[in-house]
């Protein structure tokens, strides 16, 4: 009985260790992405997101594995969202002319920070834990 | 030559605001490495430490809240031959006084001390150097009216002054009518990252936690060295903190001090009450700065931290300088230094004004405090920060107006409290909830 309950935590953090290794590879695909399909700035923006979410929720007492499961979703988002600002500042170049560079150029960095917040506050939300709490609640 | 400028100012305010963010970086870091690691035996050990304490409560037409707060310190766990209380009402022209002389009468160790109207109104300085005249305790504690303190709430505080080398303390305000409205919800989220995570950091790393005027208090014998409160000032209590740092003495921090407070709940008490701020901060900046810099009692790590919190509520007009200066520098002249910094800029939109705590400093906050709902409004700190932009260029103005033409009286306008805390302890008590 003793071996099976041993054999089966071997093969769950086997599992875990593959899916771990998985939504690393997404991290990396993500930025390799969007270097060649988008843009420096977005691979930029998805380091700091990754920085951030790195150095401070990986910290967290939760599972490794939902906390990289949380950050290749952030990374996936990420590259989703500069993917429809790249496209939109196509089609507005297109339609509205070199004015509309401009705003996008000015905007890019804010709508950016937008998304990094949101999903960062919302995956803290996820990464929730008792264990963490250290204040009794009012 | 424009551009020349417009580049300067540009990488100048940018890279203070680079410093700010890494500042609070390092805050964050190190509230979660203690929170993993944090220790109470440090309580258990000076428990035992009660010596007598004077608590000073100023009021002014306080009738909806004071009452509570009066109940609430009778039934402190401090031993009550240990503790006066004085009560300075200052000409209030409501039934303060009166509801105050019922509880004088009851408990021996409420004093009353009534100021008339020729003198009163003049700010919470003055009503406290007035306080302070009758003080008799080694430890003097302060707390505002709208407060409702903890039970045990003294015994906290008290047992920093154990060591010699604290001369000052200061406990945490939680908000508590933060359903009120969306101000009430975003002034949460300020104290939060202000309180869990920038004062605590502070302690820990020993720099200097702020004294926020309320819930917390001094040694006696330092508050009589220093002259009491600079009624000049109106951050009074950042004054206050200042002068005790340069003296040489440490501020104490205490997160498990919990006080429940009544945030202002519109976006006008809002702006009001942080104008005041802000204003008061840049006084003490013009009056401490030199002193932080040249200052023999303080280590480099304390005299920069202490210099960027003095400047604190200068980063908001910086962050609209380096906006604007920013957003003209894209247009016509696109470097790759300019969108490097570009791109890092907006990070500071998302910060608080006050302790300047970053969404990252607000969420690992309210993330410790177990606040889960209250994450998903992290997001929402940019409307504030944009509204403290406003708030703080004004107050910016306001002051240098003052400085130039050498008339700085001060106004105090003075925040209402309508005793909501109240009436939600009260529904708590009723459900049968000891707070």
């Amino acid at each position: 009985m003793e071996g099976r309950g041993k054999k089966v935590r071997r093969l769950a953090t086997g599992f875990n260790r593959v899916l771990q290794f998985l939504f690393l590879e997404t991290v990396i695909l993500c930025s390799i992405f969007s270097l060649l399909f988008v843009n420096t700035e977005s691979t930029i923006v998805l380091f700091i997101f990754d920085f951030l979410f790195i150095s401070l929720a990986f910290q967290l007492i939760r599972t490794l594995s939902l906390k990289f499961g949380l950050l290749a979703l952030g990374n996936l988002f990420g590259l989703f969202c500069n993917f429809i600002f790249d496209l939109l500042n196509i089609v507005g170049v297109k339609y509205l002319g070199e004015i509309f560079l401009v705003v996008y150029t000015i905007s890019f960095p804010i709508l950016n920070v937008s998304w990094i917040v949101t999903f960062w506050s919302l995956s803290l939300a996820a990464l929730h834990n008792p264990i963490n709490v250290t204040r009794n609640q009012p | 030559m424009m551009f020349e400028i417009l580049m300067g100012l540009f990488f100048l305010s940018t890279v203070v605001m680079l410093v700010y963010l890494a500042r609070h970086y390092v805050f964050t870091l190190t509230v979660l490495r203690r929170s993993r690691t944090f220790d109470n035996s440090k309580i258990v050990a000076t428990s035992y430490y009660e010596p007598t304490v004077s608590i000073l409560i100023p009021v002014r037409n306080e009738e909806y809240v004071i009452g509570k707060l009066l109940q609430q310190i009778a039934e402190l766990t401090y031993p009550h031959e240990k503790m006066q209380v004085i009560v300075i009402d200052d000409a209030s022209s409501d039934r303060t006084g009166e509801i105050i002389e019922a509880f004088a009468t009851r408990y021996d160790f409420i004093e009353v001390l009534h100021r008339v109207k020729e003198v009163g109104g003049k700010g919470k300085a003055s009503v406290l150097n007035f306080g302070l005249q009758f003080v008799t305790g080694e430890i003097v504690l302060f707390f505002d009216a709208d407060y409702f303190p903890q039970r045990d709430i003294v015994n906290k505080l008290v047992r920093e002054f154990i060591d010699l080398s604290v001369g000052a303390v200061q406990g945490r305000p939680v908000v508590f009518n933060e359903s009120q409205t969306i101000v009430t919800r975003i002034v949460t989220l300020e104290r939060i990252g202000g309180y869990r995570v920038g004062q605590e950091a502070r302690d820990v790393l020993g720099l200097t936690p702020q004294f926020g005027g309320t819930i917390g208090g001094f040694r006696r014998s330092v508050l009589e060295e220093i002259g009491g409160f600079d009624e000049s000032m109106l951050a009074e209590d950042t004054d206050l903190t200042f002068q005790v740092r340069l003296l040489g003495l440490g501020v104490s921090y205490v997160g498990d001090a919990e006080c429940y407070e009544e945030a202002v709940c519109t976006w006008k008490a809002y702006w009001n009450q942080r104008h005041r701020w802000a204003k008061g901060h840049m006084q003490v900046c013009f009056k401490h700065s030199f002193s932080v810099l040249k200052s023999k009692k303080l280590t480099w790590k304390q005299k920069v931290d202490g210099l960027l919190l003095l400047h604190i509520y200068f980063v908001p007009v910086l962050t609209m300088l380096s906006f604007l200066a920013g957003a003209s520098l894209v247009l016509f002249e696109s470097s790759a230094l300019v969108r490097a910094l570009w791109f890092v800029l907006p990070l500071s939109f998302y910060s608080c004004v006050g302790n300047f705590a970053p969404f990252f400093e607000v969420g690992i906050g309210a993330y410790l405090d177990g606040r889960k709902r209250l994450q998903w409004l992290v997001p929402l700190l940019i409307f504030a920060c944009l509204f403290n932009v406003l708030i703080c260029t004004k107050a910016f103005l306001d002051v240098s107006a003052a400085k130039i033409s050498g008339r700085g009286k001060n106004e105090w306008s003075k925040t209402k409290h309508v005793g909501i805390v109240n009436r939600y302890n009260e529904n708590q008590l009723l459900r049968g909830k000891r707070l």
